[in-house]
């Protein structure tokens, strides 16, 4: 019989998982839980204009990328190409995400484990000030997603074409005060997780993430991997597959029938040459191949979408902005596929749609299905490769491991 | 420290959904820290570490209870707390993963899993399908304002009570034009207020998700939509948030049978 360290599920993670460990045989699974929502069959029989709505229902931590990934699936099956200003002010709305989504994973989720505390909250206490700049660094990226997309949590102001109202100028304005402001809070927290005490691990890791021109997370068009093995993104089905199993109620995925790793750790590996000036200087402390430091490229991140940030503000102030929403192109393909970086990796949206406009089929992949292989294998790496520990030392371990990922069980089951 | 003694036992729990709703609950930052000061946080898998699961003075639910351990753990906790709160609109009616019913998620399992597969889920229903719960807190997802005004409330020792005035007078306030006069279907004039109207602030509908109000007039509505959708517009409007609702089904359904006939 299989003894397992964990029948309880995983802390401090998006969604219901919990880590199986057969002592005797050494070895170590992941079973999600989370319930079955069918998001793929949901979908069909809705309008194209109700896939955004529903979409980024799948994720309430980064509902923004789900709900560009269905916008950019659509307008490709209707031939749409936006405007500059949609894509801009896209561009922002996805570095508000970024911002989001790693604040709430670094310092709620994650710091705990490496300062020694239960929870976040406790930090409010020990260290107000700390707090203060994290919850700072959310208000701003809060911001950033009221002002763009109409609410922090579901956008209701994107429209497939462009959006359906576009901030004015004095709003915008006012995030680049907030932003200016944030600056200090940007670079600490880059500071704060360069100094962190990272266990070590050498897990062999293979990297994938979106590739275009810079850091691009909203228009990359190329799946691109560390080992020189890349896919145009019309290949994404066929290069990353997804396999059932009996214990998971997501699927686990692979590329090109090997284990990888997507996320902010991939998308430095890949895109790092992008990286603003600020963020560049900390990503020579990244080992790539530890898992463990997807923490740290998170952070990393935060530094350069807020400098991202304030240049596409800038940008938009500068050029001036044009609501215009793009209308359907006449013989449209009816098929088209959308993909982002989202927070924690690549996301895939396909879409196909009738002539009057419903669904006839959808498919979504999203990075957590794609990472969940890899958290088996390293989580295996980290038992082999550590004989004398103690189970609760391992424990620990493979919990933080798992954590370091920012899995969305939620994403993985949709 | 006789009133750190009285701090109320709470427990947040999430079943299955998007979390979005916990998102907003971090999003309120300094005003969380200030309730989370008030009581005592027994039971969090998201937020902290150590949890238990002892008697609880509240006991906040996010999501829709879609497999068995998520029914079985609902009905514990119903057991063990003496006011259990549907938080967002998974829990309260259900939500999005409520728009595919029981016979559908069947077909379904079987094109996305393979016919291998064995399902976790059950039915997409909300938790008042299985045990009675004391107030709900809507929205997908829920309000800042209103979770602070609800906790307040709740804090005092005082009954919650539903907002009295629908979307619509807020989405005046807001100064939008009307979407209805334009000839665009929206739930607004039905749906319980307190979200500020904020998708139709952004461009969107109002698809319901704050749940249907008091004295709502939900035929009048549908007579208007009449003129400006066709049945299965509207149907696509009510499945959105509201196919569990009482209404729906005494109301919406009917007309639409009676409009096919
Ligand atoms: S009600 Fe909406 S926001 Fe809240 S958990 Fe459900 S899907 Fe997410
Ligand atoms: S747009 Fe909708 S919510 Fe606003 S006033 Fe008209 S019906 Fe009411
Ligand atoms: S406008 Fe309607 S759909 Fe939007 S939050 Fe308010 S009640 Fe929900």
């Amino acid at each position: 019989m299989a003894k397992r360290i964990s029948e309880s599920l995983i802390t401090k993670i998006e969604g219901h998982g919990s880590l199986h460990v057969d002592w005797e045989g050494r070895k170590a699974k992941l079973h999600v839980v989370e319930g079955e929502r069918l998001f793929e069959g949901i979908l069909v029989g809705r309008t194209a204009e109700e896939v955004h709505w529903i979409t980024p229902r799948i994720c309430g931590v980064c509902p923004i990328a789900h709900n560009l990934a269905s916008v950019k699936a659509v307008e490709d099956a209707l031939g749409i190409i936006p405007n500059p200003t949609t894509v801009l002010l896209r561009r922002l709305m996805m570095t508000g995400q970024m911002i989001q989504s790693h604040v709430l994973h670094l310092f709620f989720l994650a710091l705990p484990d490496y300062i020694g505390l239960d929870r976040a909250t406790e930090l409010a206490e020990k260290d107000p000030k700390a707090f203060g700049r994290a919850l700072r660094l959310k208000e701003v990226s809060d911001e950033i997603a009221f002002c763009i997309a109409g609410r922090n949590v579901h956008p209701t102001t994107t429209t497939i074409g462009g959006f359906h109202k576009i901030p004015d100028k004095s709003s915008l304005q006012r995030l680049l005060r907030m932003l200016e402001k944030t600056s200090p809070d940007a670079s600490w927290t880059a500071r704060l997780f360069t100094s962190l005490p990272y266990p070590e691990l050498d897990a062999d890791l293979e990297l994938l993430s979106l590739k275009g021109d810079g850091y691009s997370i909203y228009d990359g068009d190329t799946i691109s991997s560390s080992r020189n093995d890349d896919t145009s993104v019309k290949g994404y089905k066929e290069a990353i597959e997804e396999e059932v199993r009996e214990y998971s109620t997501a699927k686990f995925g692979s590329y090109r029938k090997r284990e990888i790793m997507v996320g902010a750790l991939a998308r430095i590996a890949i895109n790092g040459k992008g990286l603003g000036q600020k963020a560049r200087k900390f990503a020579k402390s990244l080992d790539l191949n530890n898992p463990f430091h997807n923490n740290l490229a998170q952070a990393i991140e935060i530094l350069h979408f807020h400098e991202e940030a304030i240049m596409l503000i800038e940008k938009l102030i500068e050029e001036g902005m044009d609501g215009t929403v793009v209308r359907p192109s006449i013989n449209p393909p009816l098929k088209g596929i959308g993909a982002v970086e989202a927070p924690r990796g690549g996301l895939y949206h396909e879409v196909h749609l009738r002539e009057d406009g419903k669904v006839t089929y959808a498919n979504i992949i999203t990075p957590t299905v794609q990472n969940l292989t890899s958290i088996e294998k390293s989580s295996q790496t980290l038992l082999d490769s550590n004989p004398a520990a103690s189970k609760e030392e391992l424990k620990r371990l493979m919990e933080m491991l798992v954590r370091a990922y920012d899995p969305c069980l939620t994403c993985s089951v949709h | 420290m006789q009133r750190e003694a009285k701090k109320l036992k709470v427990g947040i729990f999430d079943f299955t959904d998007c979390e979005g709703c916990q998102v907003k609950l971090v999003s309120l930052r300094e005003r969380l820290l200030a309730l989370l000061e008030r009581v005592e946080i027994v039971n969090w898998r998201l937020g902290q570490e150590k949890n238990r699961m002892d008697r609880f003075d509240l006991v906040l639910i996010e999501g829709c209870p879609i497999t068995q351990d998520e029914i079985d753990l609902l009905k514990l906790l119903r057991e063990r707390s003496t006011h259990l709160i549907g938080f967002g609109t998974c829990a309260t009616m259900g939500g999005i993963p409520a728009i595919m019913d029981q016979k559908e998620r069947a077909k379904w399992y079987n094109k996305i899993y393979g016919p291998q597969y064995k399902p976790r889920g059950i039915d997409s229903l909300p938790l008042t399908s299985y045990v009675k719960v004391d107030f709900l807190i809507h929205g997908c997802p829920v309000d800042e304002n209103e979770i602070v005004r609800v906790m307040e409330e709740l804090l005092s020792g005082k009954k919650p009570a539903y907002r009295g005035y629908s979307v619509c007078f807020q989405c005046k306030l807001a100064g939008n034009p009307c979407r209805l006069i334009n000839g665009k279907p929206c739930l607004g004039p039905v749906t319980q207020g307190g979200c500020g109207a904020i998708c139709v602030s952004g461009g969107s509908p109002c698809y319901g998700c704050f749940g249907i109000r008091d004295t709502a007039q939900i035929e009048g509505l549908l007579d208007i939509l009449k003129g400006m959708a066709d049945k299965e517009e509207i149907e696509r409007y009510f499945t959105m948030f509201l196919r569990y609702t009482k209404e729906y089904n005494e109301i919406v359904r009917p007309f639409m049978e009676r409009e096919n006939g």
